[in-house]
């Protein structure tokens, strides 16, 4: 039991812990010559913790490399991370919590569109300028929000626009003529594989097996089984990672061997080849980034992430980077980071620009929504390459794929 | 055709599965009406030293089963005695589900810290070898795993009917009072039974990690199917249990072909409705005394 002493001074100690961050807060607001305060709100724990440190080290490379070369506008940037434990309620906590009593001067998005929407809310709200390295389903830019930006190549429905292309292209004999699409009951997830499943039915290939699965499922032999029984052509994987390779594994399981094969995500994922056991062979995936992609400001992050961290940054720290350059080049061209009329003035810049990253020049139209496609990348003996489209390519596609 | 029979196939494996990860719960419940919501997270925590091992040793992941089984076995003892214990009768059941839950957030937290979140996979040169049995394909990890439920619950099953301790712990889950009265130490038996349940957890989580890919968070999504199957079976009835998850895990894979994926995996809740709807008790398990 304290005493009431104890207690008073408790009190007291609160009260000056509270006053002296208040006066820290309004300090960096007005002077303008402290560290700019970037806040952010990932899921580091939950569901998607495996991207949402990804994403982390891709927010932390980018202030470490900027701050390196003298800041921005002359100030050093400092993040504020908050952990968002993969929840929709939590992040908007979170962002209310940045923007509201953190004061920080930009706010930048959290992984996956299930939180970006959320959470885009919050920043518009508040008219803070939103880039989001996570949020590509088609819902995110139907939302009516004027500052979203999605700092990628495409969105989800776009991704496997190069694929579909050379699919169609294929002569009329060699051409797939069925083709059994699984997908995560995700927006993103779900969004690839039926922007690819969209464009092959509008081409005359059927679609024999439409499955969607729930992010928890923890059993995928009956949807193989569904798949291997249709014998279809080609198979779809609106995947994120875990569903993807416990999928593919039970295909194999099954002697599933189809002419082509495509998972969004989990093939590029470092861990993968290791997962299902080296059974990679002709595996298709869409992707955003490429640690060989020659964007002159790719070979600088390239290089400088793997002085920090250890190993190459893949797409999820790509896309967070991606993110900051988008933020990083509004604020060098305006002049201003902070809270109040900078915010539009920095919107109205990213509309009307252009921004070179290291997934190339980026643009916009009006929802936000970045103009381009992904490049589509095959495992051919052991490696993952990019194979489409032409003027990229590392590798000649191969089709029909070899046995898995 | 062929897919009804390919179904058939996975959901009886599957069922298989269900019921070992299913026992140990529903052997706490009987034993001191306890619900152990952090049985699942203890089956991760076996998955993850299954992998762990496997990556550190290169040995095959179901050696690691002569260490983690006496390990989880004294740490079923040491929950039950240092916390289930101690909570007070009237509220123990309520009471338990708070305990419970912390010790899964604490292994949660742990895994996290010691693994990262970092989705992992034990890579094994057999994890995608199947072979044909009249038309339906059958993965060897799936029958290792199936190997493994049949094998600890006909042991667990000869254990409690066979021996002594078998028996005690029998008397324990029918009547603690009377078994006090013949002089059975109530406590200790309830403590090694405890362990009894968590040594199956440490078998069960092996098995799940030949076939899946692991995360700390994995076990929010297994708690809710295996309480169901466990109320569907019948509280405290290792038997019932195990239909249940055979009846439950064929029901799923089968319905799994008209109504999808999402569809299907309601049927654990459906099943768990229309039981505390229709047969409180659980349709497997008989009076609550004398089971197993």
């Amino acid at each position: 039991m304290p005493s009431p002493h104890r207690r008073t001074t408790w009190a007291a100690a609160l009260l000056l812990v509270t006053t002296g961050l208040a006066a820290c807060g309004s300090g960096g607001e007005s002077g303008g010559d402290g560290p700019i305060k970037v806040g952010i709100s990932l899921p580091l724990t939950g569901d998607f913790s495996e991207p949402g440190k990804g994403v982390q080290q891709g927010y932390e490379a980018w202030a470490k490399i900027v701050n390196d070369a003298g800041g921005l506008l002359g100030r050093q940037v400092e993040l504020t991370i908050l952990d968002d434990q993969s929840s929709a309620d939590r992040v908007v906590a979170d962002y209310e919590q940045l923007i509201g009593s953190d004061q920080v001067d930009l706010v930048v998005g959290p992984f996956s569109t299930r939180l970006v929407v959320p959470s885009a809310r919050v920043a518009s709200e508040y008219g803070m300028l939103f880039v989001e390295p996570a949020g590509a389903a088609a819902e995110v830019f139907t939302q009516g929000f004027k500052n979203l930006f999605y700092a990628a190549p495409a969105v989800a429905n776009d991704h496997y626009n190069h694929l579909a292309e050379y699919i169609l292209g294929l002569p009329a004999d060699q051409r797939p003529k069925t083709a059994a699409y699984a997908a995560m009951d995700d927006p993103f997830a779900q969004g690839t594989a039926y922007g690819l499943k969209a464009r092959l039915e509008a081409g005359g290939v059927k679609t024999v097996v439409n499955e969607v699965y729930p992010p928890n499922t923890t059993d995928f032999g009956s949807i193989a089984a569904k798949i291997a029984a249709s014998k279809a052509d080609v198979v779809v994987g609106g995947s994120q990672y875990q569903d993807g390779v416990n999928l593919i594994v039970a295909l194999q399981q099954l002697s599933y061997q189809p002419k082509l094969a495509a998972f969004s995500t989990a093939p590029t994922n470092p861990e993968f080849a290791a997962a299902i056991g080296n059974k990679t062979e002709g595996i298709l995936a869409p992707t955003g980034y490429s640690q060989d992609a020659p964007y002159p400001s790719n070979k600088e992050f390239v290089e400088k992430y793997t002085a920090q961290f250890g190993k190459a940054p893949e797409e999820d720290q790509a896309n967070a980077y991606t993110t900051g350059q988008v933020v990083a080049a509004a604020v060098k061209a305006v002049g201003c980071a902070e809270q109040g009329d900078c915010q539009q003035k920095l919107i109205d810049w990213v509309h009307a620009n252009k921004v070179d990253t290291v997934v190339g020049t980026l643009s916009w139209d009006d929802t936000g929504k970045p103009q381009g496609a992904h490049m589509i990348q095959q495992w051919v003996g052991g490696d993952i390459k990019i194979v489409l489209p032409a003027d990229v390519k590392e590798a000649a596609i191969v089709y029909p794929k070899p046995a898995w | 055709m062929s897919l009804v029979l390919q179904s058939v196939v996975l959901g009886l494996l599957l069922g298989g599965l269900y019921a070992l990860l299913a026992a140990g719960l529903t052997l706490y419940f009987g034993i001191m009406r306890v619900v152990m919501i952090a049985h699942s997270a203890f089956l991760i925590l076996a998955a993850y030293l299954a992998w762990w091992w496997h990556e550190r040793t290169g040995l095959d992941p179901l050696l690691s089963l002569v260490v983690t089984v006496p390990l989880f076995f004294l740490a079923g003892v040491a929950v039950q005695r240092l916390l289930l214990a101690r909570l007070r009768a009237v509220t123990l059941t309520m009471m338990s589900v708070l305990v419970t839950f912390a010790v899964a957030l604490i292994i949660e937290g742990l895994l996290g810290y010691a693994f990262t979140g970092t989705q992992r996979r034990i890579q094994l040169g057999y994890g995608s070898a199947s072979f044909e049995v009249l038309g339906a394909r059958v993965a060897v990890v799936k029958l290792i795993a199936f190997g493994l439920a049949v094998v600890s619950l006909g042991a667990l099953y000869l254990l409690m009917k066979r021996t002594s301790f078998g028996w005690a712990l029998r008397a324990t889950i029918q009547h603690r009072d009377a078994a006090r009265l013949v002089g059975i130490d109530t406590e200790r038996t309830a403590g090694y039974g405890f362990g009894l349940g968590l040594a199956t957890a440490a078998v069960g989580g092996t098995a799940l990690s030949l076939d899946s890919t692991i995360y700390p968070s994995l076990h929010w999504h297994w708690i809710g199917p295996l309480m169901a199957i466990i109320v569907v079976g019948g509280l405290g009835s290792v038997p019932g249990a195990a239909a249940a998850a055979l009846l439950l895990g064929l029901a799923q894979s089968l319905l799994q072909i008209p109504l999808g994926t999402t569809w299907a995996q309601t049927v654990f809740y459906v099943a768990l409705f229309a039981t505390l709807a229709v047969r409180p008790q659980g349709f497997f398990g008989g009076r609550l005394a004398q089971r197993f």
